[in-house]
């Protein structure tokens, strides 16, 4: 069976799936996420893997775990995902606060032109940028993926594999946050919590004969409580104190529409930007909110060396900056899943949760097996990973779909999100994260252990220390410590067996590289 | 592959809801028809919790989840499947333990699980006669198996290229691992051996050339029919089904086999009319039904050891576990 059949029976899977009320249930699945996508990132305070971290637990236990459960349970997420970067602008531009982090540069010159009276023509652009380079980067994954697994697969042994994780986790904890000494620790925390009564000894390791760590800490809650519980701990603190209380958004009026014309002018930023973005978003570690700060300064910078006459400078309402952002943090959403699917390696947030759900429901194991033809059984055989990859990618597509036709139209009915408040939302938010860790886990000890780990994850936060790494070596720490031992042993316990081969050996380097040059960059 | 495309999801989804949301509701209709399909004598005060040793999605795990929707089917007995994975089935040994040996908790792990891990599992407290054992369901075919493309078609073959250079050597298990070395040890080789985790990971990692050769308990199935993999050797005491002129562990100089049958068990002292009944259950389900095809499908068929047959098999298996471990140090 070649790649075309995987390519059709993968598409085959999505819209052949089992109908609810006539419409195929992955496409409806897509359609909620996308829906609820944009409705969270049009609510400051809450963003797409805050929704996706809630939705997962649930969903898992209305699905179960069969393998029917996967295609279903990923198009939600991954309509989140992309609804959630156009969400974003919605109150960028309308009332001058980011939806999202990776909205912020929206308002510079989103608001502005609102404030004209241009707002409907400013939401147009955003919308168009949006899903342009939505469309790109989901383009470049589908092209890229299965190669980039292929390679790895080809060409890399078990000890070269072990190196490019450890060359990940360097390149995670050096460029997250802004401190590369607080990035490995948040790192180490992550690898040490995932060594918890794991191993291959029949003895459960450092769980201090706690019966309740016996099995290991419990995945979603950990993640769940780092990311979400800590975040809503923060922000509580932070209305207590009444730090961040955000200003009253003024009304403005929704008018004025884009021209055809006025887009096809912006294709040459919004296709620089997306080319920022996707490359941006391939690389682990590094977010949209980078993505869209580097689309926006590089487009400035052209903007300001070659001036255009029709349009404003950029902070006074110029459609570029808007273009230029949006396009680049919305080109992230599809190239960040090329290291998740090819290495298995979630790069940001959001991956995060597509990887918990994948190693959740079972049945599909990112990485580069995924793509393998004849799915190690013969060459006859459809390789069912790879069809359940195809099947994520026409997901993607059909967000892509929604994003241009209905996307654009919704976007300007959840303006009004932004005028719920924090302190009633995130209340919700809270109660929300602990009644889904115990509907997944079903036991209180989940519960509790979701509470540390939500204090831990604000602790982080006041100390300014990112709790994106301890997530992702959370995550990758099992992965990390098997291919080690593997590769210790495939080389007849060879104890440099990091250094002796030079692909192994240029990883190695690059991961200490990576690591002293970012120690050398001063702090911002 | 047709199992991978959702067929049947917009039933699970309502099967799912309804048990959550209206669970009262749902059990009424189940007690229901209970009453009319039950036949063993003896029905459960409530429902039976089934710990399942295995990560889910695998084969294992369909395999137990299937079996709890026949026996439902069949009984109308309520079947809570639970996944407690890790340590050989070590950790779900332990959790199932000091449940009610009412029959109202069963657990599917491996012999393994009982013989040589509960052995090797010091200071769990693990050992067969604290288990009541109910019925294996399937058992292994394990070989010892390499890619066609190596061009050995002999063991023979195999140790030769051993003796030119090291091989990799893929197990899932302490015990598979034990028995790789006195393979090698027997025919005066040393083998890098690879502990992965399950069945798969040894397959995908013979297929993508991480190891030369490795423990495969059936999932080489379709390769070896296909001409992709070569059944070396039996790791069993019996010939393998497909490739009966593969040399015998025993034939090859190790006194060891890797015999072993996915079974289920419950707690210690079990009372007898709920053993008998709950056996009954599982033997019919994993003979007729969803269950029953998957089984034949997965791992050539079922094979239903009860009774003391089964008490005698654990207590055997665990006793000879420590002869093994002696033998490999």
């Amino acid at each position: 069976m070649g790649v075309w059949d995987h390519v059709v029976a993968g598409f085959l899977a999505v819209l052949q799936s089992d109908p609810v009320l006539g419409i195929p249930i992955v496409l409806l699945m897509v359609l909620f996420g996308f829906l609820l996508g944009i409705t969270v990132g049009a609510t400051p305070g809450l963003a797409g893997p805050m929704a996706m971290a809630i939705s997962l637990p649930i969903l898992i236990s209305i699905f179960g775990y069969s393998a029917d459960a996967l295609l279903p349970v990923l198009g939600f997420l991954i309509g989140i995902m992309k609804g959630a970067t156009i969400g974003g602008a919605v109150p960028a531009i309308l009332f001058n606060t980011p939806g999202t982090p990776d909205a912020f540069m929206t308002t510079l010159d989103g608001y502005p032109m609102a404030q004209k009276g241009e707002a409907r023509r400013a939401l147009r652009i955003a919308h168009f940028s949006s899903a342009s380079g939505d469309t790109f980067s989901d383009i470049v994954l589908v092209v890229c993926a299965p190669f980039l697994a292929i390679l790895v697969e080809r060409y890399l042994d078990l000890p070269e594999k072990t190196a490019l994780l450890i060359l990940s986790l360097a390149f995670i904890a050096s460029v997250i946050g802004n401190s590369v000494g607080k990035g490995i620790i948040s790192m180490g925390l992550g690898l040490l919590a995932a060594m918890i009564a794991t191993g291959e000894d029949f003895y459960p390791r450092l769980t201090l004969n706690q019966p309740a760590l016996a099995e290991g800490i419990p995945i979603a809650a950990a993640i769940l409580g780092v990311l979400i519980l800590g975040e809503v701990f923060k922000a509580l603190e932070d209305i207590y104190r009444g730090e961040a209380q955000a200003k009253p958004p003024e009304q403005t009026k929704v008018q004025g529409g884009a021209k055809s014309k006025d887009l096809r002018r912006l294709i040459p930023t919004i296709g620089r930007s997306a080319i920022i973005g996707t490359c941006i978003g391939a690389l682990p570690g590094v977010g949209s909110t980078l993505a869209a700060t580097l689309g926006y300064t590089s487009a400035k910078r052209r903007h300001t060396n070659r001036p255009d006459a029709n349009s404003p400078a950029f902070g006074e309402g110029a459609p570029e900056g808007i273009a230029a952002t949006e396009a680049a943090n919305s080109s992230v959403s599809g190239a960040n899943l090329i290291p998740v699917l090819s290495l298995g390696i979630p790069g940001n947030a959001a991956a995060v949760f597509l990887i918990l759900a994948m190693d959740s429901i079972g049945g599909f194991n990112p990485g580069p097996s995924v793509f393998q033809l004849g799915g190690g059984i013969n060459e006859g055989a459809l390789n069912p990973e790879m069809v359940m990859a195809f099947g994520i990618f026409t997901t993607m597509f059909i967000a892509n779909g929604l994003n241009w036709t209905i996307g654009g139209i919704f976007m300007r009915w959840v303006g009004v999100m932004t005028r719920i408040p924090k302190a009633r939302l995130l209340p919700i938010v809270l109660l929300l994260t602990l009644t889904a860790i115990y509907v997944q886990e079903t036991s209180m000890v989940a519960v509790w252990i979701t509470l540390f780990f939500g204090f831990l994850g604000y602790v982080m936060r006041r100390i300014g220390m990112s709790p994106l790494p301890f997530v992702i070596a959370f995550i990758l720490g099992g992965n990390l410590e098997a291919t080690a031992r593997q590769a210790f042993a495939a080389t007849g316990a060879d104890p440099f067996f990091l250094f002796n081969s030079p692909i192994a050996f240029v990883f190695m380097a690059l991961a200490i590289g990576v690591v002293a040059f970012s120690l050398r960059k001063p702090v911002p | 592959m047709d199992s991978y495309l959702p067929t049947n999801l917009g039933g699970v989804i309502v099967k799912n809801f309804l048990k959550r949301i209206a669970a009262a509701s749902a059990l009424s209709v189940v007690a229901a028809t209970s009453t009319l399909a039950d036949g063993h004598g003896w029905k459960p005060d409530g429902p039976i919790k089934m710990i399942i040793a295995f990560a889910a999605g695998g084969g294992a795990d369909t395999q137990a989840r299937l079996i709890a929707d026949d026996i439902q089917t069949a009984t109308g007995w309520e079947i809570i499947p639970e996944q407690i994975t890790g340590k050989g089935g070590v950790n779900a040994l332990v959790a199932l333990k000091d449940m009610p040996a009412d029959g109202s908790a069963i657990a599917l792990v491996v012999t393994e699980s009982l013989g040589y891990n509960a052995a090797a599992a010091k200071g769990s407290g693990i050992a067969p006669d604290g288990f009541t054992g109910l019925t294996t369901t399937a058992g292994f075919q394990m070989g010892v198996v390499a890619k066609a493309d190596k061009g050995w078609t002999s063991f023979e073959d195999m140790i030769a290229a051993a003796k030119d250079g090291d091989l990799r050597f893929g197990t899932m298990s302490p015990k598979l691992s034990d028995l790789a070395f006195l393979l090698g040890e027997a025919h005066d080789v040393e083998f890098n051996i690879v502990q992965v985790r399950g069945g798969r990971a040894v397959m995908d990692g013979v297929q993508a050339g991480d190891m030369d050769l490795g423990f495969m308990a059936g999932i080489q199935r379709k390769g070896v029919a296909s001409g992709d993999l070569v059944n070396l050797a039996s790791a069993l005491s019996a010939p393998l089904v497909q490739t009966p002129d593969a040399p015998k562990f025993s034939d090859l100089g190790v006194e060891f086999n890797a015999d072993g049958y996915f079974v289920f068990v419950a707690p210690g002292g079990m009372d007898p009319a709920a053993r008998e009944a709950i056996t009954a259950a599982i033997v019919e389900a994993t003979n007729s039904g969803k269950a029953a095809g998957m089984i034949g499908k997965a791992f050539g068929g079922a094979v239903n050891i009860q009774g003391e047959e089964l008490d005698a098999l654990m207590a055997a298996d665990f006793k000879s576990a420590g002869a093994l471990m002696e033998a490999a140090q």
